[in-house]
């Protein structure tokens, strides 16, 4: 049993940022994650983050505001936008000071380059590899300011006394065993779920852990519907290709060697927003265009210099996964699951329904994105809400203190429940269900969907949940206590297919289009009945599903062209 | 495809080891990592190893194949299995075996710790980026891409010798600040690489800039802190000093004179101490003739080398300025 008064769980960039900020301000800070901090999956965010600093054209926080409300298919709220591009440039300059090495432009200031759908060249960039640049600077900090980590811990449930979230359980992989976490507030930061998806470039940690705690402890996760294909990902193992390519002029054919986005986006071409890019690219394949299920991704009049400078880590990927060297012949690219723009529903503090309960980055919805996110807002939106969350966070205990008893009969039941499914014999292997699920979410719940192939999709999330039964109807192999990654990845299962529930069953309502929810049997957007936030719940380990407004101030609603 | 791969088990419950042979299908574009995870899923959920970005950026799954460290998910199967090669995996080297291919990373991490691995500036509150040339980043972008994932550690000679030497990814992490325009620490950390199991603790055998998955070559991070070291004249450390004999003896004869190579380094009473070696060696007609000049034959060649080096070695360094309103000050 461990006691402290704020606790991150996940140590990615939002989850870090918080534990900084919540540790200036004097608390007591521990961060608990599956992974060592620098395994987290923000590192593999490549083409940079935006914020108006000006550098490269005239632009405002103003600016940044309209563009991310035009990508989001209106369904952010325009408040939070307008917090996240206000912000934004002071945090930049915060992480180019913590050490962060970002781009120059000649007279020696951080460098901008276009990014999709954003209106001027706003994202500032580490070469193609910023998250890693980012991550890396963050885990110096919290080494600086002497953060607690409990490396290789896997959260599992959130822990209350009445309706206060007073810490959570975790099993501590490296030796065995559940311990309980006391916190007068915890921050989730757990990132996405998008291994739910065949084809996808998350990492196989991003399996919906956070969420799907919240989600059991009661709390409400909003817009789950909203999964963004990236248009750029390789065809072996979905590995990303950074939109940092097209920014920087690269283009995008088809099997007849054209240019195919102008059809599709008179004006932005390849720079599109990213739900409308990866739409035209499944028209070209589906009618025909591609070569072997993808587009091509053109890099080559780029030039050797350019690539090896500003792209050299895609060039690096596209050589290892795809044999290919785009500075002599384009990439196969095709779209893929990517990131995942609903969450734990917070205010612009990161604050829950639940008090003493925070979120912050993918695994929370503030909501920034709405209904598709523009390309290089989410390594923002992790620095600017994993900020905010940290301090409201210390903030909360400063004047509350711990809130609530910590029950120790948590932690008995959770060592009863693992030892439940160490002792189980009797079932299939976890890889069976959690590649069925992948399919289905693949094929039903993919860029463009119909209530026919949703449907199937419940229907088949409601057949796979039974039979993993709550982790007993899996057989895990490994029976040791020492570093099971044989039990996590079993665990991991169980959060992805309440997610993918919850998921299917926003789609499956929602029935228009917006952003990347692209129904075929409601091809147009529908303001009038969905403009408004879906909030699906915890009922008796089943979804409900309910709506909330969407904050809208300054622009109202118009038609999304690009 | 079919790919068949040995993989070193370790228990720890039994504390018992053994080599285990696996058979299994997979694509043809496999990674030894996807292979793992057809191992574990089909066969043996038991084996273990870490995972996670499958795209060399988390640095997760370092461990060896055939003896030497890499990243299993950047390492293409199909070639050995074409071969008919059957590679023996294991876990890497250096660091303690926790189960299969599972380190302690605890030991890389505090030595990555005992470099203070954080930008040191004034405190003042950011109001616009530190100014600097893109080519004074440039300059530390390599040591930038290290993604800390210990194949480097794995393979150094040293550290097997020394447990204590800071290893090549901690140096080249200090490197990373060191060579950091921004950095106002940069003496104070190079005194402290400049100790003991610090940077001249290096054998410089390069199978760390061998084996870096990233490109980091931390062999060559080490040389700049070397370098970085001489123009601030810390050369007390008895490697900085045998590097200087190397220097001024080669530039003078042409060769390295190694009579004078240890009193120089050890200095005079070092060197007495050393004198049965010496004569160990000679015995074994292992000493040059100290009285002969030895000399090459064309040293104004070996000079003039000398010169094209110090013409290209950059003597000053530009630093960063604090932006604010767009001005430096």
């Amino acid at each position: 049993m461990v006691r402290h008064d704020v606790v991150v769980v996940g140590a990615g960039v939002a989850g870090m940022r918080a534990a900084i900020e919540a540790s200036r301000y004097g608390a007591d800070v521990a961060v608990v994650s599956k992974l060592h901090p620098t395994r987290s999956h923000s590192g593999a965010a490549e083409g940079g983050i935006n914020a108006a600093l000006g550098n490269a054209s005239e632009d405002s926080p103003e600016q940044h505001t309209f563009f991310t409300v035009k990508g989001s298919d209106y369904l952010g709220d325009q408040d939070a936008i307008a917090v996240m591009c206000e912000e934004g440039p002071g945090d930049i300059y915060e992480l180019e000071h913590m050490g962060c090495i970002f781009s120059r432009t000649p007279d020696g200031k951080i460098a901008q380059r276009p990014f999709g759908a954003g209106g001027a060249p706003r994202t500032c960039y580490a070469a193609d590899i910023t998250g890693h640049v980012l991550l890396h600077v963050l885990y110096e900090q919290l080494v600086k300011s002497q953060v607690t980590v409990y490396e290789e811990w896997f959260a599992l449930d959130l822990v209350m006394d009445g309706d206060r979230c007073v810490g959570l359980t975790a099993w501590d992989l490296v030796h065995g065993g559940v311990q309980g976490v006391e916190a007068g507030a915890v921050v989730l930061a757990t990132g996405g779920l998008g291994r739910m998806y065949r084809g996808t470039t998350n990492a196989y940690a991003c399996t919906g852990d956070g969420m799907s705690m919240a989600w059991r402890a009661g709390v409400a996760l909003k817009d789950m519907e909203f999964m963004q294909f990236h248009p750029t990902t390789l065809k072996a193992n979905g590995v990303l290709i950074t939109e940092g390519c097209r920014g920087e002029g690269g283009y995008l054919r088809n099997a007849e060697g054209d240019r195919f986005m102008f059809n599709y986006a008179p004006n932005a071409g390849e720079l599109a927003s990213r739900d409308v890019v990866s739409r035209a690219e499944q028209t070209e394949i589906d009618e025909g265009r591609g070569v072997d299920g993808c587009v091509l991704l053109d890099l080559t009049h780029l030039g050797a210099k350019k690539i090896n400078t500003v792209l050299h880590g895609s060039r690096e990927l596209a050589m290892d996964y795809a044999g290919v060297d785009p500075i002599e012949e384009p990439i196969p690219v095709r779209p893929g699951s990517h990131y995942h723009m609903g969450g734990v529903d917070t205010d612009v503090w990161g604050r829950t329904s639940m008090p003493g309960l925070y979120a912050a980055g993918e695994c929370a919805c503030v909501s920034v994105h709405g209904a598709n996110r523009l390309g290089g807002n989410s390594l923002l939106e992790t620095v600017v809400f994993g900020r905010r969350s940290g301090a409201a966070a210390a903030q909360d205990v400063r004047s509350n203190g711990s809130g609530g008893v910590f029950s120790p009969s948590a932690v008995r039941v959770a060592e009863r429940r693992i030892a439940q499914l160490l002792y189980n014999f009797d079932g299939v292997r976890p890889h069976v269900i959690r590649d069925e699920l992948a399919d289905t979410m693949y094929s039903n719940a993919g860029i463009f969907r119909t209530a026919e192939g949703l449907e199937q999709c419940v229907a088949d999330i409601a057949d796979l949940r039974e039979r993993y039964r709550d982790g007993l109807g899996v057989v895990i192999q490994d029976k040791s206590r020492t570093f099971n990654s044989d039990l996590i990845q079993a665990l991991e299962l169980g959060s992805m297919l309440q997610m993918a529930d919850c998921l299917v069953t926003g789609a499956v309502a929602r029935t228009e289009s917006r952003g990347a929810h692209s129904r075929l049997d409601h091809p147009d957007r529908d303001d009038e009945h969905w403009l408004r936030h879906s909030l699906t719940s915890y009922d008796d380990g089943q979804v409900a599903l309910d709506y909330k407004a969407v904050t809208i101030t300054e622009f109202e609603p118009a038609v999304r062209t690009y | 495809m079919e790919f068949t791969l040995k993989i070193e088990r370790y228990d720890p419950d039994t504390d018992q080891g053994r080599l285990q042979e696996f058979t299994v299908d997979a694509p043809e574009t496999a990674t030894l990592l996807d292979v793992l995870d057809v191992v574990k899923d089909t066969v043996d959920g038991s084996v273990t190893y870490r995972k996670s970005c499958r795209m060399a950026v988390c640095g997760s799954c370092g461990m060896r194949m055939d003896g030497a460290a890499v990243l299993a998910c950047k390492t293409p199967m199909a070639p050995l299995a074409e071969e008919g090669r059957v590679p023996v995996i294991s876990p890497m080297g250096n660091l303690p075996v926790i189960k299969d291919l599972v380190v302690d990373m605890d030991p890389f991490w505090a030595k990555f710790k005992a470099v203070k691995p954080w930008l040191e500036e004034d405190d003042r509150p950011p109001v616009k980026e530190w100014r600097v040339q893109q080519e004074e980043l440039d300059r530390i972008m390599k040591e930038a891409l290290c993604i800390q994932c210990g194949c480097c550690v794995s393979e150094c000679n040293s550290m097997e010798a020394d447990p204590d030497f800071l290893g090549p990814a901690a140096l080249a992490k200090a490197q990373r600040f060191v060579g950091d325009a921004r950095d106002r620490d940069r003496s104070e950390r190079l005194r402290t690489l400049n100790g003991p199991h610090g940077v001249w603790d290096c054998t410089r055998c390069y199978f760390c800039n061998q084996r870096c998955p990233k490109g980091v070559d931390p062999r060559d991070a080490i040389a700049k802190l070397g370098a970085e070291a001489f123009r601030e004249r810390l050369t007390r450390d008895e490697g900085a000093k045998h590097a200087k004999v190397f220097v001024s003896s080669t530039y003078r004869g042409g060769y390295l004179r190694e009579t004078e190579l240890v009193p120089k380094t050890i200095g005079p009473i070092g060197a007495i101490t050393q004198i049965p070696f010496a004569l160990q060696l000679a015995r074994a007609g292992k000493v040059p003739n100290p009285l002969s000049p030895h000399k090459a034959k064309d040293n104004a060649e070996v000079k003039r080398l000398w010169k094209l080096l110090e013409a290209q070695t950059p003597t000053t360094r530009e630093r960063a300025t604090r932006g604010a309103d767009g001005a430096g000050a």
